[in-house]
C-alpha cells in the first residue's frame, strides 16, 4: 500500500471506528423498534400514513407502509437519517484529506515530498474511499444480522443493494468536499457546499415529486439517483448507481486537476 | 559543476501584493548559504517556490539541475518549513517512519540517532510537543534521508543554546559532506558561523550577496594592544588599515579596516603583554546595506510624490 494511503487511514481510524460505531447505534436502535412497530397497524399501516399531509409524506419519502419490513427499512432506515449520517462522515472525511492539513498547515511537509500533487490527492481519495467502504461494510453486516433476527423478511441482496446506494451516495458527497477543498484549501467552504447540496438535493428529490417548479431539478440532486430506484424493493438500481459513481469520478478528476494547478497554503 | 539553484528574473504576487519580485540567485554545490532579511521580506516565499508548494508569476529557476515541478527532485532536498506544524495523537516516530518512507526509505537506527544527538523524545504525541521538540522532529525529518540539497527555513528557532550548537555542527558536517545548504534567518548572527555567502532580501528584492569571508576581511574591528613600556606613537603612525589611533603610554587602541597584518607587524618590535581584538560585527555591516537601500527607496517616493498626477 502506498505510504500516503496507510498513513491516512492510520489517520481516519479513530474517526472510522467512532462512525462505525455511532451509525450502527443508529441502526440498532431504530431496527430494534421494528417489531413494535409492526404490530401496530392501525398506527403505522399504509391507511393510517395516508392519513399525513402530502407535503409531509412527499419528505418522508412517501410514507408508504411502516409495518412490512421493506417499507420500514426503505422509509425509515434508508430514507433520510441513514444517509444522513453517512455523509456528514464522508464530508468530515473528505475535509482531512486537503482543506483541513491545509489550514493546520500539516500539509506543507506532505506537498514537499517526493509525491506528485496528482497522485497525493488520488491516494487521498483512495484512503477515503476506503475508510468510507469500511465503515459501510461493519454496518451492512450489523444490518443484515438485525433484520434477520427482528424477522423482516427482506432478501440479503436488497439490503446490500440499498446498503451500497447509501455508501456511493457517501462517496460522492466525500468526494465533493475533497474537491472543493483541493480547490480553495478551505474547510468552511467545503462543509458549506456540502450542506447545500445535501440538504437542498434532498429536499429538490422528495418535495420536487410534488411540485412542478422544481421537479427537474431532481435531475440533478444526487439523492435521485439513491432513492428513484427504490433499492430495497426493487434490487440494484444500476443506471442510477453507475451515475453516482461517474459523478464522484468527475469530481476525482476536478479535485486532481485543480490541486495540481494552484498554490499551497496561501 | 551545475548550481544547485538557479533562478532568473523569479518573480511572484500574491494577488496584487508583491512576495518576490525578480530573483536572480545561484546558490553553489557545497556551500552553506545563508538567506537573510527581516520578517515578510519573501525569504519563505523564495523557500516556498522552490519546492513547489507556490508557483512563481514569472521567471525561471532550476534546482539540482532539475525542474522543481518534477516530483523526483523534492526526493533530494531535504526541507523545515519556518512554521512545522505537527498534530494529532500520531507518535513522532511513526511520523518520521512515515515521511522516510514516502522518500523511498530510511533506516530506522539513522532517525534514533539523530534523535539522541538533538536529544528529542520521539515517544511522544506529535500535539504534545512543545516548541523546542517540535522544531527538532523538524530538523530529523530534514536530515534523516541525507539529502544532497537542505532547506532550512529559520531552523534555530526555539531550540535551546546547547542544541543550536549541534545543529550548527550537523550543518557543518553536511558542507564537509560536499552537500548544499540554504539557510534563511533574520539575524546574522544565527548564519554567519556557519554561512560561505549570504544574501540579503528586502521588500521582495535581493539588495546584495556577499563572500562571508571577504565580509570579515571588510569589517571594522578595535583593536587593544599592551605592552611592558610605553612606546613611541611614531610606530604605529601612518600603517595601512588602521584608524582612531590613540597611543596612551603603554597601551595602543585603535580600528582596524580589513587585514591586522601591519600592525601585528608593528606591534611585534615590542613585548606585547595583552591583545583584545572585538569579534567584527558583521550585523552593522548589513545594515549599512539596509539603510543605503532605505535611503534609496525614500528617494524614489519624494520624486513619487513631485510627479504630476
Amino acid at each position: 500500500m502506498p505510504a500516503l494511503v496507510s498513513k491516512s487511514l492510520r489517520d481516519y481510524r479513530r474517526s472510522l471506528i467512532r462512525w462505525a460505531i455511532g451509525i450502527g447505534a443508529f441502526f440498532t436502535l431504530y431496527l430494534s423498534l421494528y417489531p413494535n412497530i409492526s404490530e401496530n397497524k392501525e398506527i403505522y399501516g399504509a391507511q393510517a400514513l395516508a392519513k399525513y399531509p402530502g407535503a409531509l409524506r412527499d419528505f418522508m419519502g412517501g410514507l408508504e407502509d411502516f409495518t412490512s419490513g421493506a417499507g420500514y427499512l426503505s422509509g425509515v432506515v434508508y430514507q433520510l437519517f441513514g444517509p444522513m449520517l453517512f455523509v456528514v462522515c464522508a464530508m468530515i472525511l473528505g475535509n482531512r484529506a486537503i482543506a483541513q492539513p491545509e489550514e493546520a498547515g500539516t500539509l506543507e511537509l506532505t506537498v514537499t515530498l517526493p509525491i506528485d500533487r496528482r497522485r497525493l490527492v488520488f491516494e487521498r481519495f483512495t484512503a477515503l474511499a476506503l475508510g468510507l467502504l469500511a465503515v459501510a461494510a461493519a454496518t451492512f453486516l450489523l444490518v443484515w444480522l438485525l433484520s434477520i433476527s427482528s424477522d423482516m423478511g427482506v432478501p440479503a441482496d436488497r439490503i446490500l443493494a440499498a446498503h451500497t446506494g447509501v455508501f456511493l451516495l457517501a462517496l460522492l458527497f466525500g468526494v465533493l468536499s475533497l474537491a472543493v477543498g483541493a480547490a480553495t484549501g478551505r474547510k468552511g467552504v467545503a462543509t458549506a457546499v456540502v450542506g447545500v447540496v445535501a440538504v437542498g438535493g434532498y429536499i429538490v428529490e422528495t418535495m420536487g415529486k410534488g411540485v412542478d417548479w422544481i421537479s427537474w431539478l431532481r435531475w440533478v440532486s444526487p439523492f435521485h439517483y439513491y432513492l428513484d430506484g427504490r433499492p430495497v424493493y426493487e434490487g440494484f438500481p444500476v443506471g442510477d448507481y453507475l451515475v453516482l459513481a461517474g459523478a464522484a469520478v468527475v469530481l476525482l478528476l476536478t479535485a486532481i486537476l485543480a490541486f495540481d494547478r494552484r498554490d499551497v497554503g496561501v | 559543476m551545475t548550481a544547485v539553484v538557479e533562478t532568473e528574473g523569479l518573480t511572484k504576487f500574491y494577488g496584487k501584493r508583491r512576495g518576490l519580485e525578480d530573483l536572480d540567485l545561484e546558490i553553489r554545490p557545497g556551500e552553506v548559504f545563508g538567506y537573510l532579511g527581516p520578517n515578510g521580506a519573501g525569504k519563505t516565499t523564495t523557500i516556498r517556490l522552490l519546492l513547489d508548494v507556490i508557483r512563481p508569476t514569472r521567471g525561471r529557476m532550476s534546482v539540482l539541475g532539475m525542474d522543481p515541478r518534477d516530483p523526483a527532485v523534492r526526493g533530494r532536498i531535504g526541507y523545515l518549513p519556518g512554521e512545522l506544524a505537527l498534530e494529532g495523537r500520531e507518535k513522532a516516530i511513526d511520523y518520521l517512519d512515515f515521511l522516510g518512507r514516502a522518500r523511498g526509505g530510511v533506516p530506522r537506527d539513522r532517525i534514533t540517532a539523530l534523535a539522541e544527538r538533538l536529544d528529542a523524545d520521539l515517544s511522544v504525541h506529535m500535539g504534545k510537543l512543545s516548541k523546542g521538540n517540535k522544531q527538532k522532529v523538524g530538523l530529523i525529518q530534514a536530515f534523516m534521508h541525507e539529502p544532497e540539497f537542505l532547506i532550512l527555513d529559520e531552523p534555530t528557532g526555539g531550540l535551546d543554546p546547547l542544541v543550536q550548537q549541534e545543529f550548527l555542527a550537523m550543518v557543518r558536517e553536511v558542507r564537509a559532506g560536499g552537500r548544499t545548504v540554504l539557510m534563511s534567518s533574520h539575524v546574522l548572527a544565527e548564519v554567519e558561523h556557519v554561512s560561505d555567502r549570504v544574501g540579503i532580501v528586502r521588500s521582495g528584492r535581493l539588495v546584495a550577496v556577499e563572500d562571508v569571508a571577504a565580509l570579515r576581511e571588510k569589517a571594522v574591528r578595535r583593536v587593544e594592544l599592551h605592552f611592558d613600556a610605553p612606546v613611541p606613537r611614531e610606530a604605529f603612525e601612518d600603517l595601512p588599515g588602521v584608524r582612531d589611533l590613540r597611543v596612551e603610554g603603554a597601551a595602543v587602541r585603535c580600528t582596524i579596516d580589513g587585514r591586522p597584518d601591519a600592525l601585528v607587524k608593528a606591534a611585534a618590535r615590542f613585548t606585547v603583554v595583552h591583545l583584545v581584538s572585538a569579534e567584527p560585527d558583521l550585523e552593522e555591516i548589513f545594515l549599512t546595506y539596509y539603510s543605503e537601500n532605505e535611503e534609496q527607496e525614500g528617494r524614489h517616493a519624494r520624486t513619487g510624490v513631485q510627479e504630476p498626477a
